[in-house]
């Protein structure tokens, strides 16, 4: 085979492959293509009814959050982990692929591991991060009093801010237990829900610092829709790609490859991989920066 | 086996050297890196205009241009170092990029409706208008209509 | 994806010894004829499918039609067939719009796609670029297997209590997003949407397969301007099916969250029966954008392996060289492209902004380039050739009819000034039926018609097929012609019962005649059904290998090829697929050397 490496010129004359890669790989190519194509569509949909919108909220404000760090505003903090654990991820998959052409069967298993738990690392920040924003719920101004909501696909609680008259009303018509919560939030420990909830509706509202208390009304539901279903598609993505490279790894471990001859498959793997890294370069832009 | 290959479609493979890889890998990812950074500078300043008193909406804007355009950059690296593009031949790399550009026309058609569909709707439904406008707009938005239409609802 | 990688050792194809001993691995019916992972089982695998799809599909047609052409008459065997959904023997709104419905989606999807372009890419491309079967043969046979469960989960909505999705086969919400609205929009719209989901994968797993043997698996020779045709169609089809069929993923996605999930991507100000519903912020147009994103490049992926397959039927059948063959492929590629930016022409006046409309007209009315182009190319090919008349032929002619007369009215409805009187209207089922259904099923016949015996080694009946060719295109003609004028005049197309238009009353008759015209096509079609099955088995022989005296590659190798295609090793390529009548030599087969003192082409 060696010797039609000399005829560079026909590459177009049948008989061997025009781009020299084998067919798997460039269906693999072909296929992140399309799938490109999928999110592409989702990316663009959303990008659509945002501009569809009056509003649309301040992503460093939905998403301030860190594990551990309590109520402190820390926009973009959480994000950038996720990054950059995405980011290193790829460079180990980059590693584990050379190995795989160097037919070095250790590397290959090193890096790969390492691949793997950086992607179980990022899935578990997204369980974390969805988890944290659907149930950790917010005093939103809902049919003209103030309940406590999460982000879900049905309701946005990062709406435009409300004013001090709205606000004061609608404290009035708010229930007891909503108050209590409010005034929980605002002055901490000193007294429990529980004691709160015994209080008279009226000593309640006294407590409240209005002018601390900063109300939204209810954000644009897309929100929710595409932020779940987007990060939900890209992460389950990100799970398949694990699955995959456990797959690889398993193979590796067991000599097929070596058997083989040949670690090709890794590469394939490397590139979905790769492409799992890709869309979330673009899903952070999207959803975190812009 | 210093030349891998899996089939007869294949003749040759490219091989690099393993310290120009080292190297080349290593560049990226601190270029990867770096963009990352100045993404997130460029968001926590977004973030801090927002904020302020007075938010230039044309401030923004350019930062988020800006952010954009450091996102395709951060592409670009990925594809053409990470997944190699960049060492195939050429006419695969245009198989590969040319039908992306079917994205100008896709993100320009859909981009320019959504928008459209915001006019209509804040000509035709006042409640929408009215419920979805951010407070303190209402004078400054300069789509405006000359005569009241009949609303929606 | 392991298993991928094996069989490639099997397949590859060039300068590789020959596998010879290849058919002859024993193998059990199952893995023969059934879980098969041989290209040419494969593509009559989609045949058969794509017709027993066909049959129900035009059932639909005949049934809707006797409800536009008699409304209000009884006819009680249906209601023997169909129970409380045509209660009287009448039939009922729902069941109407659940024919129709059901009647697109088939015949669009599952007949015209998966049947078409399923059946002709799997059987010609690895015959006709000298390959021993496709790249990825498992990923092929998992394509057949994903859309058969594709299908029998559509079939399965067809008996479920609610009936089947019945929002039209463009399935806009908010009609098919909520179950209040309508019967159809209640279970039977979420497995249209599984359903769909699936075939999506099936096109993808063959689309990419596709596109790789005809890269990569090409023989010796076989350059990319010496391939037929058919296969330059097939592969603009694969091209556009892989790029526009994730789009329509997305908006299905979409949907089904939001008849499930309660999310609002595409539903805004509703009120239900009196009941407002709490969604909003969605846009109904974002999923028409979504869905006509995959929904006009699916125009083409129906209508390029005709185009391909004429191409080359007329080719032989005129004895003569295609008519500019640099120029078929530079217009297959400019429609190509075309096809994706000119999505919204399907919606100029549901809110679309104007101005983005008017852009849609301009890129819109380009495709009449190319398309004359080919029009053009076609007729010259015919012009003074040495044409015979096969049945495959005839129905390339027709096709070539049906293109032009379909093809003049999209420029009507391209303007989207004159597509403000002409939307919804008759007008646009007269429209798009000829120049995209009947015209492709008339290159599905063709193809038909032409490789049959090389699929199973016997002929069609020919009586029965000039029978077929004459009652289909006069049948066609005349129930698609007079919509024009029903359009044109403002009849509206999806309503059930036109008859309380006074103006409309005038149409009464013609509608009759449609009707009765669309019950004696359909029967032909059976005909041909009956044809096609009875030839399979009872079909006179073929005898020689090459019974048409065409060029190409397949009819090189043995009459009923056994998995590997070729016994030998693969055919070396030396000319392009096209030469007829050259030099006083009525054929040149693409496998013989170009000779010393050959004249050029």
């Amino acid at each position: 085979m060696a010797t039609t490496a000399t005829q560079q010129t026909k590459w177009w004359s049948g008989g061997k492959s025009p781009f020299n890669i084998e067919y798997g790989k460039l269906m693999m190519w072909y296929f992140l293509m399309s799938d490109a194509f999928t999110f592409g569509a989702f990316l663009i949909s959303y990008g659509s009814i945002r501009f569809s919108q009056n509003f649309w909220p301040d992503p460093n404000v939905v998403f301030n959050a860190f594990p551990g760090a309590g109520h402190a505003n820390l926009p973009l903090a959480f994000v950038s982990v996720m990054t950059f654990i995405l980011i290193i991820s790829s460079v180990t998959m980059v590693l584990a692929v050379h190995a795989g052409h160097n037919n070095d069967k250790k590397a290959v298993i090193k890096w790969l591991g390492w691949t793997i738990v950086g992607g179980i690392a990022f899935l578990s920040c997204q369980a974390w991060e969805w988890h944290h924003l659907i149930t950790g719920t917010h005093a939103t101004l809902i049919d003209g009093q103030i309940q406590w909501v999460g982000q879900t696909t049905t309701v946005n609680p990062w709406g435009n801010l409300v004013d001090a008259e709205t606000l004061t009303a609608a404290l009035k018509n708010s229930t007891v237990q909503s108050i209590a919560q409010v005034v929980h939030e605002q002055h901490g420990n000193t007294m429990s829900h529980e004691q709160l909830l015994g209080l008279p509706k009226d000593q309640l509202l006294n407590m409240v610092n209005t002018a601390e208390l900063h109300i939204r009304e209810k954000g644009p539901v897309a929100f929710g829709g595409y932020f779940y279903g987007i990060t939900g598609f890209h992460g389950f993505h990100v799970l398949s790609g694990v699955v995959i490279n456990i797959v690889m790894l398993l193979m590796a471990k067991n000599d097929v490859f070596a058997k083989r001859g040949h670690y090709l498959m890794i590469e394939k793997a490397g590139l979905y991989w790769h492409f799992v890294d890709l869309v979330w370069v673009f899903v952070f832009l999207c959803f975190y920066l812009i | 086996m210093e030349h891998q290959s899996a089939s007869p479609e294949v003749t040759f493979t490219h091989h690099t050297s393993d310290a120009d890889f080292r190297k080349k890998v290593i560049r990226t990812t601190v270029i990867l890196s770096v963009i990352t950074v100045i993404e997130l500078i460029i968001g926590l300043i977004i973030y801090n205009i927002h904020k302020g008193p007075e938010p230039s909406a044309f401030l923004v804007l350019a930062f988020k241009g800006v952010v954009c355009i450091l996102t395709i950059a951060k592409a670009y690296y990925i594809v053409a170092v990470f997944m190699h593009l960049g060492d195939e031949i050429r006419n695969m790399i245009m198989t590969i990029v040319v039908p992306l550009l079917l994205f100008i026309w896709f993100i320009a058609a859909f981009i320019y409706d959504g928008n459209s569909y915001k006019n209509l709707r804040n000509d035709y439904d006042k409640h929408f208008k009215e419920s979805t406008m951010p407070k303190g707009h209402h004078k400054a938005e300069e789509h405006k209509v000359e005569e009241p239409k009949p609303g929606k609802q | 994806m392991s298993e991928a990688l094996h069989v490639h050792h099997d397949t590859a194809v060039g300068h590789d010894v020959h596998h010879d001993d290849h058919g002859h691995h024993h193998q059990s019916f199952i893995s023969k004829y059934i879980f098969s992972m041989d290209h040419k089982t494969i593509g009559k695998q989609f045949l058969i499918t794509g017709i027993v799809w066909a049959i129900i599909g035009g059932l639909f047609s005949v049934l809707f039609r006797l409800q536009l052409g008699f409304p209000g008459q009884s006819f009680p065997i249906l209601e023997t067939f169909f129970g409380h959904w045509a209660k009287g023997g009448t039939i009922q709104p729902e069941f109407y719009y659940a024919l129709v419905t059901m009647h697109g989606t088939v015949l669009v999807f599952f007949v015209l796609t998966a049947g078409l372009s399923g059946t002709f890419s799997n059987f010609l491309i690895p015959l006709q670029i000298g390959a021993r079967d496709m790249a990825s043969p498992l990923m092929n046979m998992l394509s057949y297997w994903f859309f058969f469960m594709a299908s029998i989960i559509m079939i399965s909505s067809l008996f479920i209590q609610t009936g089947p999705a019945s929002g039209g086969w463009t399935m806009y919400p908010p009609l098919s997003a909520l179950g209040q609205a309508s019967d159809g929009s209640k279970l039977g719209a979420d497995l249209w949407l599984i359903s769909m989901a699936l075939f999506i994968v099936s096109q993808l797993l063959a689309g990419l397969n596709y596109i790789s043997t005809i890269l990569n698996m090409r023989t010796k020779g076989m350059s990319m301007t010496r391939m037929p045709l058919t296969i330059w169609a097939l592969f603009f089809t694969a091209v556009l099916g892989v790029l526009s069929f994730p789009v329509l993923l997305s908006g299905a996605v979409l949907l089904l969250f939001d008849r499930n999930l309660g999310t609002s991507f595409f539903l805004s100000d509703i009120v239900v029966n009196g009941q407002i519903l709490p969604n909003e912020g969605g846009s109904a147009i974002l999923f028409q954008h979504l869905f006509w994103f995959l929904g006009h490049p699916e125009v083409y992926i129906i209508l390029l392996p005709a185009m391909g397959m004429c191409s080359e039927v007329l080719s032989v059948n005129s004895r003569k060289p295609i008519f500019g063959y640099m120029a078929m492929l530079g217009s297959m590629f400019a429609i190509a492209i075309l096809a994706f930016l000119v999505w919204a022409h399907h919606m100029f006046v549901t809110g679309l902004n104007p101005f983005l409309g008017s852009v849609f007209v301009l890129l819109t009315l380009l495709i009449a380039v190319p398309s004359a182009i080919k029009v053009f190319n076609w007729l010259t090919t015919l012009w003074r050739g040495n044409i015979r008349f096969t049945p495959a032929m005839l129905f390339a002619i027709g096709f070539v009819s049906l293109f032009i007369s379909g093809g003049l009215t999209g420029i009507f409805l391209g303007n989207s000034t004159i597509d403000i009187h002409l939307h919804d209207t008759m007008f646009v089922i007269a429209h798009f039926h000829i120049v995209m259904g009947v015209a492709s099923m008339f290159g599905m016949f063709a193809g038909i018609y032409h490789w049959f015996p090389k699929m199973f080694g016997r002929y069609l009946n020919n009586t029965l097929a000039y029978f077929h060719f004459w009652v289909t295109i006069i049948g066609a003609y005349l129930i698609f012609w007079p919509m024009h004028y029903e359009g044109l005049a403002g009849m509206p197309r999806r309503y059930l019962d036109k008859s309380i238009w006074v103006s409309f009353n005038q149409f009464g008759s013609l509608d009759q005649m449609i009707t009765i015209v669309t019950v004696i096509v359909f029967a032909v079609q059976l005909m041909f059904v009956f044809n096609f099955f009875y030839s399979i088995f009872k079909g006179r022989k073929v005898t020689s290998t090459n019974p048409w005296g065409a060029t190409t590659l397949e009819w090189t190798t043995p009459i009923l090829p056994g998995h590997g295609n070729w016994t030998g090793e693969i055919p070396e390529v030396h000319r392009w697929p096209y030469d007829y009548g050259k030099d006083g030599r009525e054929f040149i087969p693409q496998t013989e050397p170009i000779g010393a003192n050959e004249s050029k082409h």
